[in-house]
């Protein structure tokens, strides 16, 4: 009798520890599928913003080459003065898959400007820009120097001056085509492609984020 | 001290200053900005222009319009009024209206041979020179390695031959070098045009001189900015600078040592006519100062306008005109990229 009680009483602990599990397993599943839409929702909504961006920087771009045609002249800026030689890029774009932990593998989009890789020693540094890995993240654009970790405060000062020398000949050297004194303008229209650019890349990875994240919320 | 040229000057040149003044009616008034303003889009420009002298020009280009036919067309004119005159002008007048082209020369000599260098086909540069500055052995400029064959081979037997004398090296010639044969070019041919009107005297000395001095004052205000932060030396710098000017020599002095926009806008405003033009301007705005110095030119050349019996009248047409071109392609340029709130920040209004 006494035992028949107490098989009674641990079956009943038993079935409410496993509806205690269940619900609790719900609970943990149901967390995690707002997570997964509040990180598509995130994404998204970073997408949109730096769509707006680029939009906004071409077509700053795009003025200030129209007003560097107005002061230089139309002779001096026209698509005849572009360079056909065979000449090394001036950026390069890498895609890798990149695996993350809750959305699997996820195709990431990398861009090195202003590295030149002419025959000969390797010139200038591997300007490498990426984005923050933590999707639903605020963005970060870092510029990263590959190989170079551990140094003092100054002398890494020392290197950031000395890249941003190399950067500003690259880019001048990138306008010479248009002749050797060119307009404000037509830096300026240069620097805004330039960020346009960038922009299109942390696109590229950001709605990569957002069709993963989409995908796991549609599956079930 | 002028000469009596309201006795004699009609005898050659009356008829032709009549044509430029008649040409000078023709140019676009404020009315037909505001109207140009307004347009949604090449098509709509099209049409307010069908009704001004470019009407001919641009009647029988399909859509769409791109602002660089636009441009063409609309030079065509200006190439036709050009010709017009010169082929009815007699000495010294012709060689003042030849003298109007040479600038025109220099920049198509530049683009050639720079389009070479980047190994572009001729023909395709050779469609992009300016009509003015075409002559007969352009074509043969490809060729050349240096600017010593430029010069051997094709330079002189044009105008621009005596402007070679200082820019004559067997340095191969790469982006810098053309930029420093084209300013240096255009020196010479500056100071040359300075010189022969001024030998011609009475009010086209005077008018000339007035304008050729701002020119020259103007180029060396953008050669200095645009050098800002390049590896052009001071001493490069100042040897593109004119030798006359207002600016010539203290001010060239100042200005060769400038390293950004603010010492420029120091040395230019101890000159009263530039001060005004800085005045529009604040600090570290490099912005407006194209629009300024416009302004400032065809203020200057709407006045030149006001005497009669001188030479100037043509040079000023053909500035006019082409400031009038510079407009049309930047309110075409605003109305293509749906940007018409700027539309303002560079339109030079004349009348």
């Amino acid at each position: 009798m006494a035992g028949d009680e107490g098989a009674e009483i641990y079956e009943e602990r038993e079935e409410s520890m496993d509806a205690a599990v269940d619900k609790e397993t719900e609970i943990k599943t149901e967390g995690k599928e707002d997570e997964n839409v509040l990180q598509f929702l995130d994404s998204l909504d970073g997408y949109l913003t730096l769509m707006d961006s680029v939009n906004s920087k071409l077509r700053e771009g795009w003025f200030d080459l129209a007003s560097a045609r107005h002061s230089m002249g139309t002779l001096r800026i026209n698509s005849t003065l572009l360079d056909l030689k065979y000449h090394p890029a001036a950026s390069t774009f890498q895609v890798t898959d990149q695996e993350v932990g809750s959305l699997g593998s996820v195709p990431r989009f990398a861009l090195s400007k202003w590295v030149s890789k002419g025959g000969g020693s390797p010139k200038g540094k591997d300007f490498s820009t990426d984005t923050d890995s933590e999707i639903g993240s605020p963005l970060s654009q870092q510029l990263r120097h590959r190989g170079v970790s551990e140094e003092k405060p100054s002398a890494k000062d020392e290197n950031t001056l000395a890249a941003d020398e190399e950067i500003k000949k690259e880019r001048a050297k990138s306008l010479s085509v248009f002749g050797g004194l060119v307009s404000p303008k037509l830096r300026g229209a240069q620097l805004s492609f330039e960020t346009a650019l960038e922009t299109l890349v942390e696109i590229a990875n950001m709605r990569a984020s957002m069709l993963s994240a989409f995908e796991r919320i549609t599956e079930k | 001290m002028y000469g009596f040229e309201a006795l004699t000057f009609n005898i050659h040149g009356g008829y032709l200053e009549a044509i430029v003044r008649g040409h000078r009616a023709g140019l676009l008034t404020t009315a037909d900005y505001n109207n140009l303003c307004q347009c949604e889009n090449l098509d709509d420009i099209k049409m307010h222009l069908s009704a001004t002298k470019y009407g001919s020009y641009l009647q029988n280009e399909p859509s769409p319009l791109h602002t660089t036919t636009i441009v063409e067309k609309c030079t065509l004119k200006l190439v036709d009024d050009y010709k017009h005159m010169l082929c009815q002008a007699t000495e010294p007048m012709s060689t003042f209206l030849e003298y109007i082209r040479y600038g025109h020369m220099i920049d198509n000599v530049v683009l050639i041979v720079t389009g070479t260098l980047h190994e572009r086909d001729v023909q395709e540069l050779l469609e992009k020179c300016h009509p003015l500055g075409m002559f007969d052995s352009i074509a043969t400029l490809a060729v050349a390695q240096n600017m010593r064959e430029l010069y051997r081979l094709v330079l002189v037997d044009t105008p621009l031959a005596p402007y070679f004398s200082e820019c004559l090296t067997s340095e191969d010639l790469d982006d810098m070098n053309i930029e420093i044969m084209r300013n240096t070019l255009y020196k010479a041919y500056l100071e040359d045009f300075y010189k022969f009107c001024q030998k011609l005297g009475g009010a086209t000395s005077e008018i000339m001189s007035d304008l050729l001095a701002f020119e020259a004052d103007r180029r060396a205000v953008n050669i200095t900015i645009n050098s800002i932060g390049t590896e052009l030396t001071r001493e490069d710098r100042k040897k593109l600078y004119s030798n006359f000017g207002l600016l010539y020599p203290y001010g060239h002095e100042e200005l060769a040592i400038c390293e950004d926009i603010d010492q420029v806008r120091g040395v230019m405003e101890k000159y009263p006519p530039y001060q005004a033009i800085f005045s529009k301007m604040s600090y570290g705005e490099s912005q407006m100062l194209d629009k300024a110095f416009y302004e400032e030119e065809v203020r200057r050349l709407c006045l030149a306008f006001e005497q009669q019996f001188h030479y100037a009248v043509f040079f000023a047409y053909m500035r006019l005109r082409e400031q009038e071109i510079r407009n049309l392609m930047w309110i075409s340029e605003c109305v293509a990229q749906n940007q018409k709130s700027r539309i303002h920040d560079s339109v030079v209004y004349m009348f």
